[in-house]
């Protein structure tokens, strides 16, 4: 199937063809302060030109931190960040993910939480009469390896 | 609005609603009330006397609240007429102990603080609505900052800011510190072209307006910075390109791209507008400006009591709804009321000026003719089979039936306005009712002569003149194959179809029954196929009930320019007959005759 037929298939993604390239998405992202290239406007208009392949592997579709600011502002009522939402899940299947949300996984199936927790965490939450958490949840890695989530040590 | 004022023909009433109307086209009988305005008009001859001892103050709304009145003002300096009037709401002189200082000003003693609105009535020929629209209000757009950052406007506020009468006497300087602006900043479509406010639609006028102001700043301050902040620059009208044109060689920057946020320095209220220019690759950018002006579109003004006393219709967008969008563009859908202006559509000063002149010439056809000239196919009244019950008075698009329940007078119907849909027909109960060239027995006789032989291997379409019997046609003009199992049977509108004429198809051994019209903000007959659909809904309840299996009758819209929708349909309801029985449609007769018989 087309990327533009995939988008449009999946709930969020009906509205995708109203775009008319105003570009308020681009002026309302915070991405920009990190990365100047960072455009939701483009992103659309590559899923509407089906250039597939350049979609999923840029790196911008994950940029995306869904602060709804774009889907806000959108005069069309294009719902931007469900698309790039729609656009992360096709590129998964289709076996792309970018390495920061691979590392992410692989610390929750080790850890069975994101941040890491040291001794140092737990002194200081003893010092203040609270109780010692605790530093891994093997419980998280059985749920992995039952799902069939694999991570890297 | 002066010659207007002047002239020996026009009778203006300003400050003035119209409160009942009767009649039809040649012989409308209007009432209307003229609001007491606390000034004798005719006698006033704006001396300002008045105001200049008025000790209250508020914001001026034809400044939009860039300058001051007082209570006792004149709205704006061409008024017509040119008198004064007092705002009540405003106003200390209720209680003349209070205040009174314009009663002991003005030398002409034409204050009178207990002058009581008028009612005037009249008879007239043609009506014309010419009631405008609104500007959008950008307060909602939070990330523009309208109303939160002074130094952010609207186009209508910087009209007033430019103007040589306005607030500053033509001076352009910013809000917040009363200094020139050296920097300005247009963002085109604020409330327009968006489908999340609902107004999808282009204003027309605010990028030609946009233009306009930009070379007026320029002639102003030829060193200010200009940049316009757009989707798309519709310069569309005679002239306009040059005018574009020339801004830009003034030095007027347009920029593709709308800004997302707007952030104000508080220190300097300078603003910074965070933007992508879409026609080069450099991302998103910032520009600081000292200014910035919201080209605010149009949005429909909604008076419904007006719009129910002349029985006007909206199209999708809010704005009036044209008798026909190509070959009627000034005519309402009633006789006798024509549109001019922005009431219809937003457009331009050029625009409603040629639109003015055509109403004007529209309704000079009927009130110099002394008579109109109207379809034969209006419905008529057997006073004798009437029962008083007001239904078909109630169903007509067009208000052209009277009928008294309490007083049981029979319903009559003006001629003059109807309009032939035959929606009061279908729905009288008591066959009262006769739609001319479309009568009970002309139709009854087309479906028993359709049905007559091989009825299983048909289907009764009823189609509806101007819109699915045309989509019929343009699907054959195409050379579109459809099944040759539907026949139709033409009505004015869908709303004709009454429910007798179904059951007597089915009863008649009919497969499946279509009944088909215009598209809902289509309809040729204001909202009649409304009712059709009230009454299919209704008439598949009942086939339930009595054990027909609903999905036998069919409801469809087809436009005239739906060839090919009218194909697939007929395809789509050809494969529905396929499965319906010999042994069904027997049961479906037995269950009809013995209705019948039940009813006797």
């Amino acid at each position: 199937m087309s990327l533009l037929k995939e988008v449009l298939s999946r709930p969020g993604g009906e509205e995708i063809r109203r775009c008319f390239a105003c570009s308020t998405c681009s002026g309302s992202c915070p991405v920009r302060e990190i990365d100047g290239r960072f455009n939701p406007r483009r992103i659309i208009r590559m899923v509407l030109l089906d250039l597939k392949e350049e979609v999923l592997k840029s790196d911008f579709i994950w940029y995306c931190t869904t602060c709804n600011s774009c889907q806000e502002r959108c005069p069309q009522g294009v719902r931007i960040y469900n698309i790039m939402n729609i656009l992360k899940n096709i590129a998964v299947k289709e076996g792309i993910i970018h390495p920061t949300f691979k590392a992410q996984v692989d610390l929750v199936g080790r850890m069975g939480r994101l941040y890491e927790v040291e001794d140092f965490d737990n002194k200081k939450r003893t010092k203040v009469d609270l109780p010692e958490v605790k530093k891994v949840f093997p419980e998280v890695r059985r749920l992995f390896d039952l799902t069939g989530v694999r991570i890297d040590e | 609005m002066m010659d207007v004022g002047r002239h020996p023909k026009i009778k203006l009433l300003s400050y003035s609603e119209i409160e009942e109307l009767s009649g039809f086209a040649g012989n409308f009988h209007v009432r209307v009330r003229k609001k007491a305005r606390y000034v004798k008009e005719e006698e006033c001859t704006a001396c300002n006397e008045c105001a200049e001892v008025c000790p209250v103050t508020v914001p001026d709304e034809y400044n939009y609240g860039l300058s001051t009145r007082k209570a006792i003002y004149i709205p704006f300096p061409q008024a017509v007429p040119s008198a004064y009037i007092i705002n009540m709401e405003d106003c200390l002189g209720n209680n003349p102990i209070a205040c009174g200082k314009c009663l002991e000003a003005c030398d002409k003693k034409c204050i009178d603080y207990d002058m009581k609105d008028e009612i005037i009535e009249f008879d007239v020929g043609v009506i014309i609505v010419a009631t405008g629209m609104d500007v959008y209000d950008p307060t909602p757009l939070d990330e523009f900052g309208y109303t939160r950052y002074e130094n952010v406007l609207t186009s209508m506020e910087m009209e007033r800011l430019l103007g040589p009468g306005g607030p500053t006497d033509g001076h352009l300087i910013r809000p917040s510190d009363r200094k020139e602006p050296k920097s300005i900043g247009f963002i085109q479509c604020v409330g327009s072209r968006s489908e999340k406010l609902g107004n999808p639609y282009c204003s027309n006028y605010c990028c030609m307006n946009t233009v306009k102001e930009a070379l007026l700043i320029k002639e102003h301050a030829p060193d200010t910075e200009i940049k316009v902040f757009y989707m798309d620059i519709r310069a569309f009208g005679k002239g306009f390109e040059d005018l574009f044109i020339r801004s830009k060689e003034k030095g007027v920057k347009y920029i593709r791209g709308i800004p997302g946020e707007i952030e104000e320095d508080p220190r300097t209220k300078s603003l910074r507008l965070y933007v992508e220019d879409t026609t080069n690759g450099g991302g998103v950018k910032h520009h600081d400006l000292d200014m910035v002006v919201l080209a605010v579109g149009a949005v429909p003004r909604i008076d419904p009591k007006l719009h129910s006393l002349l029985v006007l219709s909206k199209t999708s967008d809010g704005f009036l709804l044209e008798a026909h969008p190509k070959l009627k563009p000034v005519d309402a859908p009633s006789t006798g009321i024509f549109f001019a202006g922005c009431a219809e559509y937003p457009k331009d000063v050029k625009d409603t000026v040629t639109q003015a002149s055509a109403a004007a010439a529209r309704a000079e056809t009927i009130l110099s003719a002394g008579k109109i000239t109207i379809e034969a196919i209006t419905s008529k009244v057997n006073p004798d089979l009437c029962k008083f019950c007001g239904i078909c008075a109630r169903v007509c698009p067009y208000n052209a039936i009277t009928v008294d329940p309490k007083k049981k007078t029979p319903a009559v119907v003006i001629e003059a306005m109807c309009k032939g849909c035959g929606t009061c027909g279908a729905e009288c109960r008591f066959d009262a009712i006769k739609m001319q060239h479309f009568t009970d027995e002309q139709i009854m006789a087309q479906i028993e002569a359709a049905l007559e032989e091989r009825p299983m291997e048909k289907i009764i379409v009823f189609a509806c003149n101007w819109c699915s019997f045309a989509g019929g046609d343009t699907c054959g003009l195409s050379r579109l194959q459809y099944p040759t199992s539907p026949l139709l049977i033409r009505t004015m509108c869908s709303g004709r179809v009454d429910e007798k004429f179904v059951l007597k198809a089915f009863e008649l051994g009919a497969p499946i029954v279509v009944v088909s019209g215009c598209h809902f903000v289509d309809c040729h007959y204001i909202d009649a196929n409304r009712w059709t659909q009230k009454r299919v809904e209704r008439l598949w309840d009942k086939l339930e009930g009595m054990g027909i299996r609903p999905e036998r009758l069919q409801l469809e819209w087809i436009s005239a320019a739906e060839g090919t929708r009218f194909a697939e349909v007929m395809r789509a309801i050809e494969e529905l007959r396929k499965k319906v029985t010999k042994e069904e449609v027997e049961e479906t007769k037995r269950i009809l005759s013995e209705a019948k018989k039940g009813r006797r």
